[in-house]
């Protein structure tokens, strides 16, 4: 089809049409004037707009029934012919207006809509809806004035009843639109911006129809889910338009005190239009308000994530125009804002919180203090509610009122301190939080674990920053717990810090009830002021004054490291922890007059349940990981408070609970961190003048001693050489303590003398005892090879016989041999100290100190438990350990252990028997002479008589034997025996008796285990002197015999052969299978003949 | 019931060698740190830090001999130190400097401390035994010229000077000095005319120590024996026995009564430091800690009465830092 460009070509071709329309109304007309029409340029069409849109409007105004379709189509027609031009009249866009609205106008008689049809309805919503966008700017405010207040009027109403009521979608949404062009919020970009006086023109207009509007609307969008989201999505956008046009608080201020007067014409329209004045302003607020609980009600909770987010953009326009007129509405607004932080979707999440920090980069809250009252009202009701909320709700819903708590502190920001200076406030929130922070003390695992053994290196196993899992009364999601930590950082961070560490404090102190909880708030709370992993929305107004954090922080501190806050009864072990818990009763006793929080413990006995002692737990764990976030907040500033913080936590590190200790390992991680040490061992070494003096302060009293103690313990484990001068007044301090108070104090002590002397032997210790003994392994080495090739070849037998005779005359102590072979063998071995010139010389201090440790384990040996008995004897070992190079001062000191050593190998438990047996083992490497007298003279004899004595008894005895002290002892006796007999060097008599005594518990009917111990015992014999055991053995039992390897020498009778078997047989022949492969592979293993010189 | 004494709030360790001397610099105000500096065997004085309780610097100018007397001269800055090597020196420790900027040989071979007074704005005398065995000589001081020599008359059989005490009874007044003998007297010189205006012998054993409280022109003197001896001085300048105080054990090594002359502390032989009331002596609390004897006490000079400190240094190497009677 042609296209006419210029209004004359049109005009000849839409005439006829034209004219036979205006002729006879038709839908067939309609069509064609509508098909003409697309073949006209726009230009042309605006010039013949009027001429083109007669007819239409003729046959819609010709009066009488008329066909539906016909309307239709003409509707249609007109909104095509409006889409291409634009109307320039004022009087024919009031036609056009009144025109359309009156096709679905219910016909006059009817008090009802009409019965129209859809499509009709869709066509004039759409045609009044391109009709708006025809319209020039000004043209259009033409029907914005109180003159066509009634059309509008009609108009909207209209428009709703249709979103209202219709059942279709497309309907309701046209119509939703067609009133948002209406309003003049049209979204597309089309339109003029209204300056202001014309846009309060038309909030003036509008306020008249907010009522009507609002009501509907909201009924829309409480309606049913069924009517599609993209309806309430809608109605909600339009709610919110018009809303925060009438209600915008710019407008409200510009209006006049009274009402203007209209023209007298108007006066019926005057009685319409309304005066947007304080009052009214106020009861439309009110009725508002209820409307928006609804809508908020119903659309947060809406399915789809389109409309909650439209909610989103509702509150934040609303927020934005109407902060002061809509103030009442904000406590539903925000808390839909705030709670939809938490939303399923992302975007609504994302929009929300960008919404959320707009709302407080531009500080509508701060500057609105009524808002700032609307929203710390919520808080106090909320937290009100949340003790309650956090029973009764499940986890996912205990996130969303926290997230709800949390919104209400991030968005009051800086206005925080308004909530917090009303006592009021302050108090139901930390209650609430107090509550809610509740721990579950019933976990009796805590209390039962326990550290096993002593802790390795420090830098093991510590996981800096880690905060132990930590089980809550009312929650178990983690989320919650990250929550409720963001709240109290936030707190924090907006909050005077001073009062909030102030309430915390009192509330701390008030209750025990509270105090695990308080002081994690108070952790949380100085993390927060330091800004340190908040989530905030706008920075605060006033920096973080570092004195003031610091000021703070060791006040904190100080009550934290108090003795009743600090030294808490973790353990109900009757053993080891009653000298703890009489430290705690003295403790308390000391400061009772002080006070008034201890009086509840001041009870005479109070009983400690696992209960209590769980909560103990815990309540030190949280303080010291306090002290961690004080050291990460405080940095490099820290190190002037490890003066007083430092030896508290390294006491904890030494705890015996398992939890404890972790996390003061954890603490002290910590610190390093913060205080930038490279280990925790550069921490200890750097700061042990501090821990010096805190332990020589604590050593000085009864019932601190275990805990000095326990800190020298863990710092000499984690400390080097370099700390012995600092340390070595200390260790004399302890020495002097132990001095006085042997009975109570002494297994605490020896624990430290225990470390002392690891210690010492670690950084002194002195490896030329072992080389010593390499030589001599070298040497009987060589002496062992001449022994082992004992074969049949007569040079062989030749050397064999000259051996013979030289190791008779060596065993006769005729050694010229020996020396010339140690003269050669001595530029290999290192230079040994020289005794000689050692005695002269002052003793290095750390060997005076193993002196002195020495001296006290000789009082300490002849102690009645059995548990300290065992620990001196370690200490004794490390002691003589220690004093090897120093032999002068050794053998003096170990004159004076010999007795009560004695005691202990022949008369005590056989732990205690076996523990001796090895002292004396180290002991023998040393002086080895000296002990080898004594020992053949004053023990020997007592302990093979009692074997002998008690071999019958045993070898008779049942299965239940086995748990005798008698067996044990025997057992004991037998498995030190061996040992003890090669590290001495036993002479030859004294190991026949051995042997002789050890021999019977060879025997099959022995209990296995002597058995066994019994064979150790001939092991270690064979690696004294093979020769003489195997003649012992094969005088028992010889499986086999001997060809002499010459015919001149006599055959071999040993008094074993040929004997019948016995109890013994096994074993021995199992002795002898070992001797010869222990002679076969003799270069490996080790015979020791010669003595050590 | 008494309460038991306190703990030491501090215990300075790492010196390593006895301590013979301390002097407290805490006046300052805020940002200062107070410190306390400290003289000990192996010739070193250590500048400790009272706020980290740590050493800031160690001085080393005695040779390795041992330093037993410290004192500051107006400000921390300017500190003089006397050793055994007989020198006495005088420091610049500004800005992080550790210079010696001038030092008298004393000759004097004894171990009597040298003793201070500021006579005006930059301007001191020094009182310090001389080389021949009964004289004292005083100085002024940056100067270092000869003010007079004290010789004590013939045949006196005063012994050697053990302690000096250098005071005025106000600003401009004629200086006096205190000085205890070796013999155990105390007597009072008028340094202006070099004459002694009065003898008491107060001990019979030397005067180790002794300290004067010119507003109650009453002093205390304590020395080998188990007796502290407290004396007046009346208008006509004679000393008298005002009153003696018996002790448990022997041996008073030091005396120094506290700036606000409410009480004063001595070092004891006996390894125990012991406060008394100034007033009437009465004895107030023993502070027992040391393991060895105690050689010097010394007050701080806190500007706030609660902040202020005893120290104490020891044989046993350690100097005990306390807050004891801060509040009255």
């Amino acid at each position: 089809m042609a296209v006419f460009d210029t209004p004359q070509a049109a005009f000849g071709a839409l005439r006829p049409v034209c004219v036979q329309l205006t002729r006879v109304q038709t839908v067939e007309n309609v069509r064609q004037l509508q098909a003409h029409l697309a073949g006209v340029s726009g230009a042309a069409l605006q010039e013949l707009q009027e001429y083109v849109l007669f007819p239409l409007r003729f046959a819609l105004r010709v009066p009488g029934p008329k066909q539906e379709r016909l309307v239709q189509s003409l509707v249609q027609c007109i909104s095509s012919v409006l889409a291409a031009t634009c109307v320039k009249k004022q009087e024919l866009l009031q036609e056009l207006f009144s025109e359309l609205c009156t096709c679905l106008a219910p016909p006059p008689s009817s008090g009802k809509a009409a019965p129209l049809s859809e499509e009709l309805k869709l066509a004039v919503i759409q045609a009044l809806h391109t009709l708006m966008h025809s319209a020039y700017g000004d043209v259009v405010l033409s029907l914005y004035q109180p003159s066509t207040l009634p059309l509008l009027g009609f108009a909207v109403s209209l428009l709703l009843t249709l979103a209202e009521q219709e059942k279709a979608k497309q309907i309701k949404i046209s119509a939703l639109e067609c009133l948002q062009v209406l309003v003049l919020q049209c979204d597309c970009q089309e339109h003029r911006q209204l300056d202001e006086d014309e846009s309060q023109q038309c909030g003036d207009l509008f306020a008249s129809f907010l009522p009507g509007i609002s009501i509907a609307l909201s009924r829309v969008i409480a309606g049913d889910v069924k009517q599609g989201h993209k309806t309430t999505v809608s109605a909600i956008r339009l709610f919110y338009l018009i809303v925060g046009l009438v209600m915008a608080d710019k407008q409200l201020a510009r209006i006049p005190k009274s009402k203007e007067k209209l023209p007298v014409e108007h006066s019926r329209i005057s009685e319409l239009m309304i005066h947007r004045g304080p009052d009214w302003t106020k009861s439309t607020a009110e009725k508002l308000s209820l409307l928006l609980h609804k809508v908020v009600e119903s659309s947060s909770v809406h399915p789809h994530w389109k409309v909650r987010l439209e909610l989103v953009e509702l509150v934040h326009h609303l927020l934005r125009n109407c902060s002061q007129s809509l103030v009442d509405s904000f406590s539903h607004l925000l808390k839909a804002l705030v709670g939809l932080v938490n939303d399923e979707n992302s975007e609504v999440r994302s929009r929300c919180n960008k919404v959320l920090q707009e709302i407080s980069e531009q500080r509508i809250v701060a500057q609105s203090r009524a808002l700032a009252d609307v929203l710390s009202e919520n808080l106090h009701s909320l937290a009100t509610a949340l003790p309650r909320l956090m029973n009764s709700q499940d986890d996912m819903g205990k996130v969303s009122t926290l997230s709800l708590l949390l919104g209400y502190l991030k968005l009051l920001g800086p206005k925080i301190n308004i909530v917090l200076n009303s006592m009021s406030h302050l108090q139901r929130l930390s209650k609430a939080l107090v509550q809610v922070l509740e721990l579950d003390v019933t976990d009796v695992k805590i209390v039962e674990a326990r550290r096993s053994g002593p802790p390795g290196p420090l830098q093991q196993g510590v996981q800096k920053g880690r905060c132990q899992k930590k089980y809550f009364r009312f929650f178990t999601e983690e989320k919650v717990f990250q929550l409720l930590q963001q709240v109290c950082r936030v707190l924090g961070y907006y909050g005077n810090l001073y009062l909030l560490v102030d309430h915390f404090m009192g509330l701390y102190s008030e209750s025990g009830l509270y105090r695990k909880q308080a002081a994690m708030i108070l952790n949380e709370l100085v993390t927060g002021a330091a800004g340190v992993g908040v989530d905030f929305l706008q920075e605060r107004e006033v920096p973080l004054n570092v004195d003031d954090l610091k000021g703070s922080i060791t006040s904190i501190l100080d009550e934290y490291m108090d003795q009743v806050n600090w030294y808490l009864v973790t353990s109900n072990d009757t053993e080891e922890g009653s000298p703890e818990q009489s430290v705690q009763h003295l403790g308390l006793t000391a400061r009772a007059g002080g006070t008034s929080s201890s009086v509840v413990l001041l009870s005479p006995e109070p009983p400690v349940t696992t209960r209590t002692i769980n909560s103990n737990i815990w309540q030190i764990c949280i303080q010291l990981e306090g002290v961690g976030c004080f050291a990460a907040v405080l940095g490099k500033e820290f190190r002037l408070l490890l003066l007083s913080a430092l030896y508290p936590v390294l006491e904890k590190a030494g705890d015996r609970t398992l939890l404890i200790s972790e996390t003061a390992l954890g603490t002290l991680a910590d610190i390093c961190e913060a205080c930038a040490y490279d280990s925790v061992q550069c921490l200890i070494n750097e700061n042990s003048d501090y821990l010096v003096n805190g332990i020589s302060l604590n050593l000085r009293h009864l019932a601190y001693q275990a805990r000095a103690s326990q800190v020298l313990d863990t710092m000499l484990r984690h400390s080097d050489a370099s700390l012995l001068p600092l340390v070595e007044d200390v260790i004399q301090d302890v020495l002097s303590a132990l001095d006085q108070s042997y009975n109570s104090q002494a297994s605490t002590f020896l624990r430290v003398l225990q470390s002392v002397m690891t210690a010492l032997v670690q950084w002194f210790g002195m490896p030329s005892a072992e080389e010593h003994q390499q030589t001599d392994k070298g040497h009987s080495r060589a002496l062992s090879q001449g022994q082992q090739e004992v074969t049949m070849t007569s040079q062989e037998v030749e050397r064999f016989f000259l051996d013979y005779v030289s190791q008779k005359q060596i065993a006769e102590g005729d050694l010229p041999d020996l020396e010339e072979e140690e003269a050669d063998d001595a530029p290999l071995a290192k230079p040994e100290p020289n005794t000689d010139t050692e005695g002269e010389a002052p003793m290095p201090s750390h060997a005076q100190l193993a002196r002195d440790v020495m001296e006290r384990c000789i009082h300490l040996l002849s102690d009645g438990s059995l548990r300290v008995r065992l620990k001196v004897l370690d200490v004794l070992e490390l002691c003589v350990t220690m004093l090897h190079p120093h032999g002068n001062h050794l053998l003096p000191m170990a004159h004076r252990v010999w007795p009560a050593l004695v005691t202990r190998l022949i008369n005590d438990d056989p732990l205690a028997v076996l523990r001796a047996f090895k002292v004396l083992c180290t002991l023998a490497q040393t002086c080895g002479d000296f002990l080898r007298q004594r020992f053949s003279k004053d023990v020997l004899p007592k302990l093979t008589s009692s074997l002998l004595s008690q071999a019958p008894v045993s070898a008779r005895a049942g299965p239940v034997y086995s748990h005798t002290l008698a067996f044990k002892l025997q057992l004991a006796v037998l498995q030190g025996l061996g040992s003890l007999c090669e590290r001495l060097d036993m002479g030859e008599s004294d190991l026949n008796k051995v042997a002789d005594a050890c021999l019977i518990y060879l025997s099959a009917k022995q209990p296995v285990k002597l058995q066994e111990a019994a064979q150790s015992v001939f092991l270690h014999l064979m690696h004294v002197d093979p020769d003489s055991t195997w003649l012992l053995l094969s005088e028992v039992c010889c499986p086999e015999g001997f060809e002499p390897p010459h015919a001149s020498l006599q055959p071999v009778k040993l008094s074993g052969m040929g004997r019948p078997r016995n109890e013994l047989t096994d074993n021995v022949l199992l002795l002898l299978q070992r001797l010869q492969q222990q002679e076969a592979t003799g270069p490996k293993t080790s015979t020791q003949e010669a003595s050590p010189s | 019931m008494a309460l038991p004494p306190p703990d030491p709030q501090f215990v300075l360790r790492g010196t390593s060698a006895a301590v013979h001397t301390l002097y407290f610099s805490c006046g300052g105000s805020e940002p200062d740190i107070p410190l306390l500096y400290s003289g000990s065997e192996s010739g070193f004085i250590h500048v400790w830090n009272l706020r980290t309780h740590r050493v800031d610097t160690a001085l080393d100018g005695h040779g390795r001999k041992s330093v037993y007397c410290v004192e500051t001269m107006g400000g921390k800055d300017r500190l003089l130190s006397q050793g055994r090597d007989q020198r006495i020196c005088l420091w610049d420790l500004a800005e992080g400097r550790t210079s010696v900027t001038d030092s008298v040989f004393t000759e004097h071979v004894g171990f009597c401390r040298c003793s201070l007074l500021k006579v005006a704005q930059g301007r001191w005398l020094m009182a310090m035994a001389a080389r021949s065995l009964e004289e004292i000589q005083i100085l002024e001081l940056p100067s270092k010229t000869s003010v007079c020599t004290l010789k004590p008359e013939v045949g006196a059989k005063l012994g050697m000077p053990m302690c000096l005490k250098l005071w005025q009874l106000s600003c401009g007044s004629q200086p006096v000095l205190l000085a205890g003998y070796e013999d155990g007297s105390v007597v009072l010189w008028n340094v202006s005319m070099g004459k002694a205006l009065s003898q008491l012998v107060c001990h019979q054993e030397p005067v180790m120590s002794l300290d004067f409280d010119s507003e109650k022109a009453k002093g205390i003197s304590g020395s080998s024996e188990k007796v502290l001896s407290i004396w007046s001085l009346n208008e006509q300048q004679n000393l008298q026995v005002y009153k003696t105080h018996e002790l448990v054990n022997a041996g008073i090594s030091d005396i120094t009564i506290r700036p606000d002359k409410k009480i004063l502390a001595t070092a004891g032989w006996d390894h125990r430091i012991r406060i008394f009331g100034w007033k009437k002596l009465k004895p107030l609390a023993v502070l027992d800690y040391h393991t060895a004897t105690v050689h010097c006490v010394s007050f701080s000079d806190h500007s706030n009465p609660r902040e202020r400190l005893l120290a104490a240094g020891s044989k046993d190497q350690r100097i005990s830092v306390w807050s004891i009677y801060a509040q009255t």
